[in-house]
């Protein structure tokens, strides 16, 4: 379930955080979004919050759970696809 | 119509520095008129702590983005200024030439770091709560609000040991994230006023020409003129920047396209966010 999702949450990135020149294919589904990543901050991370409510109709409560979320694409479809259940 | 912004102080310093020409002409300017090597990071001893480099490696940085944009024949119609921008911003529109604004940001950003070695103070960095619980939480620790940025990113300023319990009272509050930074001064509050009188005798020491473009602050979203400058200088160290508001006025003014002059880009993503939000509206 979760990994259908992948490419969706890369394409949500790329559009919530209007990257440009960037494809879902230069995305790394594993590597950190934030830091040494794809060099998010917590602007970019509030930017995902809301789109992935948006999108998903799914929640990140607190910066607990964000700082969990947000380590990867993957871990990002996760949680989309443990909400929707 | 296109806008040049001008961000405030970076957090840190990129990995990796220009090396072209006019990088090397923007780093020997910032040696001889503001006692700092943005290369080797190097200062004037005793005086150019970390705070006073980041400042100047901050307008080092967009002085020499406003050269790579105006080599490619860009031009801005509208200069916007957050914070210390406004050092680089004076000189893009020609009131202050480089070197001057490189001097003034040093004797600024020396003054207070003087401020910063008999009290600590910090920044405190707040995503996600709205204005009103902001405040309450500002109010309750005895600190300032110092940058509205959009509805949702906000900077708070005081004294250190205040804001580390107002971060926490953020998250208790729900907060997305809120976290401190040591400063050397409480840029943005009314406990400026202490370094008034210095920092007014420094502002006198300058001639200001008329802006050749329109250069909007950050306070009430005016176009500042020639003989404005020095006392908005004064007044923007303890007023709040009113980011979104000038983005709006921005906008309102038909401006369409913005550049991010100098490092990072927080200021094009919080721009991003007020769209985001208007869009929802």
């Amino acid at each position: 379930m979760s990994e259908a999702l992948i490419e969706p949450v890369k394409q949500l990135i790329i559009d919530a955080l209007r990257i440009e020149g960037l494809s879902c294919a230069d995305i790394d589904s594993d590597a950190p979004l934030f830091g040494d990543g794809l060099g998010l901050d917590s602007i970019d991370a509030l930017q995902l919050v809301v789109a992935m409510e948006k999108e998903y109709g799914v929640v990140v409560p607190d910066a607990a759970t964000g700082t969990k979320v947000f380590q990867s694409v993957r871990s990002m479809a996760a949680h989309i696809a443990e909400q929707r259940k | 119509m296109n806008c040049f912004m001008f961000p405030g102080q970076p957090l840190s310093r990129s990995d990796r520095l220009p090396e072209d020409a006019g990088w090397c002409q923007v780093v020997e300017l910032c040696r001889r008129h503001a006692g700092f090597d943005p290369e080797s990071w190097r200062g004037e001893e005793g005086e150019c702590g970390g705070n006073v480099a980041l400042q100047l490696y901050g307008v080092a940085m967009s002085l020499y983005g406003a050269r790579l944009l105006a080599q490619k024949g860009v031009k801005p119609r509208i200069v916007a200024e957050h914070s210390m921008g406004i050092y680089a911003a004076l000189a893009c529109c020609g009131v202050v030439a480089e070197e001057a604004a490189l001097e003034i940001a040093s004797r600024v950003g020396r003054a207070m770091a003087r401020m910063g070695r008999t009290r600590r103070y910090a920044l405190g960095c707040v995503v996600g709560l709205t204005m009103e619980p902001l405040l309450v939480v500002a109010e309750n620790h005895g600190v300032y609000l110092a940058n509205r940025n959009t509805d949702r990113h906000f900077l708070l300023s005081g004294e250190r040991g205040r804001i580390e319990a107002a971060m926490a009272e953020a998250v208790a509050s729900g907060a997305f994230s809120a976290r401190s930074f040591p400063c050397d001064a409480p840029l943005h509050t009314p406990l400026m006023a202490e370094l008034e009188p210095e920092l007014r005798e420094v502002f006198a020491d300058y001639r200001y020409q008329e802006p050749v473009i329109p250069l909007m602050n950050h306070i009430d979203q005016e176009l500042l003129t020639g003989a404005e400058i020095a006392e908005f200088m004064l007044r923007e160290l303890r007023l709040p920047v009113q980011w979104e508001q000038s983005y709006r006025a921005l906008r309102r003014a038909g401006v369409n396209h913005f550049l991010e002059v100098g490092g990072g880009d927080s200021l094009k993503k919080y721009n991003r966010w007020i769209d985001s939000q208007s869009s929802r509206s």
